[in-house]
């Protein structure tokens, strides 16, 4: 979407645009949601500010790498302000005890109150107290080259193994040639002390190129262990995400477009959180050659037989020779799928299959598999049709507004309903894996029953946007405010806290 | 070759030669070539191991950055243990890979194979078949590889060995390459039948 689409965009309902057309990085705030959904709050829950429950929002920034510099390098002076190290312990050893305790200011404080010792010997900046005292090289030979060496040219770390500048340096090419920047250890065998960014700073100072690769290796392993801070997913980018709340909630990057999920970086998946995703993707790349059979794009109409495709996203079709109105899925007469009767979406177990032998257990198994596997796979085919869709009704507006048929604006609830439906048909996808992990009980018929009113209102929805022309403008407005509605209670019952 | 790298590998090559393991003959070392690039290596099975009484010979190769990279180690002579590979000779040892630390030497590496016939590290495997045998069945596993030691290191034979002699020397009868045979029994229990089908396919 262009910059100018995001501004008319934010005129409307979407939050997600709003928070794109932000100035800032934040990502959209309650008010927004607030206050287009002011009217009629009745069946939300509210805060004790008063204002709606979004099970969505979430807090992050997006930094590019020289304010992720400062965020790192303040929480490190923030660290070595508090508890006041002694005067050998500098900027650097912070650095080292945040990377190993995924920079949780708390627990490094928390335990250098416990045992300041302890903690040093388990970052492996002292040795352990065992082995301080331990024997010396030969006094004036470098252990590794062999070569005499003044005393004053041979460099150690804590543990007193003392190398040559010259080893320690050819020692740092290798090891930032293979990628390591803040593991390097010490070269003495046996010996697990690290090296610190100083000390590497002293050793490389003479070769620039090499400094300068330490340096980024350093960044990236100070950004892939720090709790709060993501590197952006997307091809090439080198936006960094920071969320105060590491969890699994969405966030997209301004840059690149990616859109993903900060926990696991994989698309965003709500309510199924990040393990359940995770393995539900592992079991259809597992399972794919299972699946192929279903992946043929026709089904003939069950009244008059005529081959169909499906060539939109709407799952209540209607066969263009006897104009029989059916749902996609079940095939079943779509009358019957009324909000109270819609089942399509729910599974149903053989209560008996405890009973039955191990193959028709397997079979049922499979089968249990492939229904939530279609509907998933079905939705984000819908969604890839639903593009077109978009992409239509952008040609449309286009071609009324040159007609004089109203200005630009007068026609942006169209492309506002169109990717509000996207919205709520990528989360319908995702409540399939979700389902197929849930064990039985009241919450899953709970899930099951929110799931199926779900589902109806988007197909409902995905008619009205297909046929936007007969179809009056306060009607689909209110079907959007009704769709996203049981989208968010879906979510704010079901999605992790 | 790094001039660093000759020093320290003439100087390690003297500390294997004057070892006090090298006058025992549990291990040694020869040159292959003059600049010192590429080394032979022989330790002595330990006792008290299905290896005891062999010889095993290793391939060393030393890279250009040595010792800040590790020397390239692997089993010429063929071996029937969870942590070498029995067809390539590979060797999966921390201290080859990422644990390996510039201050170390021949001698420590050596060494340290030496300890790994001692004792195996089942979890870590380099040869999956092996290391499988050596959790579930471990005399069989104990018998098949100090077989394994007989025909290819040189251990001494001993009279209880024969029925592995007779089933491996059954199947080279019936044409078949003797150490495919040896292979085929060893990754199938010593059970004819699913040797010969091993085999055939």
């Amino acid at each position: 979407m262009s910059e100018a689409d995001a501004d008319m965009a934010s005129q409307g309902s979407d939050p997600d645009d709003e928070g794109l057309s932000d100035s800032s990085y934040q990502d959209y705030s309650d008010e927004d949601i607030n206050d287009y959904y002011n009217y009629g709050p009745d069946d939300m829950e509210q805060d004790d500010r008063g204002q709606i429950f979004d099970p969505e929002a979430f807090e992050y920034f997006l930094f590019n790498k020289e304010e992720a510099c400062q965020f790192l390098d303040e929480r490190v002076a923030e660290l070595t302000q508090t508890i006041q190290f002694s005067p050998q312990v500098s900027h650097t050893i912070g650095k080292v005890l945040l990377q190993a305790h995924q920079w949780v200011l708390t627990e490094v404080m928390e335990r250098f109150r416990e045992d300041s010792v302890q903690l040093m010997v388990d970052c492996r900046i002292l040795p352990p107290p065992s082995r301080a005292k331990q024997v010396e090289p030969p006094p004036k030979q470098c252990p590794v080259c062999l070569q005499a060496q003044e005393e004053k040219d041979l460099l150690s770390l804590a543990c007193n193994h003392k190398f040559c500048t010259d080893c320690w340096q050819r020692y740092f090419q290798v090891q930032v040639e293979d990628g390591v920047a803040t593991g390097v250890e010490c070269m003495w065998s046996d010996c697990r002390l690290i090296t610190t960014e100083d000390f590497a700073l002293s050793i490389l100072k003479n070769s620039p190129v090499t400094l300068r690769r330490y340096q980024q290796f350093a960044f990236n392993d100070y950004i892939k262990g720090h709790y709060q801070l993501r590197w952006c997913p997307g091809p090439d980018c080198d936006v960094i995400y920071m969320a105060p709340q590491p969890l699994g909630r969405k966030v997209q990057c301004k840059k690149c477009k990616t859109c993903c999920c900060f926990r696991c970086l994989k698309d965003y998946h709500v309510p199924a959180d990040c393990p359940t995703i995770e393995s539900w993707l592992r079991k259809c790349a597992d399972d794919s050659e299972t699946a192929n059979y279903i992946s043929a794009h026709t089904k003939d109409c069950p009244k008059c037989n005529i081959c169909i495709e499906k060539n939109g996203g709407c799952n209540h079709m209607q066969c263009f020779q006897c104009r029989y109105d059916f749902c996609w899925m079940c095939l079943g007469d779509w009358k019957t799928h009324g909000s109270e009767y819609y089942e399509c979406s729910r599974y149903k177990e053989n209560p008996n299959i405890a009973n039955e032998s191990a193959q028709a257990q397997a079979r049922e198994a499979l089968k249990k598999y492939l229904f939530y596997f279609e509907r998933w796979e079905n939705h984000q085919k819908s969604l890839k049709l639903e593009e077109q869709t978009f992409q239509r009704i952008q040609h449309r507006i286009k071609e009324k507004v040159m007609n004089n048929m109203g200005t630009w604006i007068d026609w942006q609830y169209l492309l506002d309903a169109a990717n509000l439906l996207h919205k709520c048909r990528y989360t319908l996808e995702y409540t399939y894996p979700y389902a197929y992990y849930q064990e039985g009980g009241p919450r899953k018929k709970l899930f099951e029953y929110q799931q199926a009113q779900l589902e109806a209102e988007i197909e409902n929805l995905s008619w009205k946007i297909e046929r936007a022309e007969q179809t009056d403008r306060g009607d689909l407005e209110n079907q959007m405010d009704i769709t996203e509605k049981r989208r968010l209670t879906l979510l704010r019952d079901f999605s992790e806290s | 070759m790094a001039n660093i790298a000759v020093a320290r590998i003439k100087r390690e090559f003297r500390e294997v030669v004057k070892s006090e393991e090298a006058a025992k003959c549990n291990i040694r070392v020869e040159l292959i070539d003059d600049n010192f690039t590429e080394l032979r290596g022989e330790i002595a099975g330990p006792p008290e191991t299905p290896y005891e009484g062999g010889k095993f010979l290793l391939e060393i190769k030393i890279p250009e950055t040595y010792p800040f990279n590790p020397p390239k180690v692997k089993f010429m002579t063929k071996i029937w243990h969870p942590n070498i590979s029995s067809v390539t000779g590979a060797i999966c040892l921390d201290i080859l890979k990422d644990q390996w630390a510039a201050a170390m030497t021949l001698r420590t590496v050596l060494l340290s194979l030496q300890a790994l016939l001692s004792a195996a590290e089942p979890d870590d495997p380099q040869d999956a078949v092996v290391a499988k045998q050596y959790k579930e069945n471990r005399h069989l596993w104990e018998k098949t590889a100090r077989h394994w030691a007989q025909e290819y290191a040189e251990a001494p034979k001993s009279k209880k060995d024969d029925e592995f002699y007779d089933k491996v020397s059954q199947l080279a009868e019936m044409g078949f390459d003797r150490h495919k045979a040896l292979t085929a029994l060893s990754a199938h229990e010593w059970n004819m039948e699913r040797a010969t089908q091993d085999l055939i396919s």
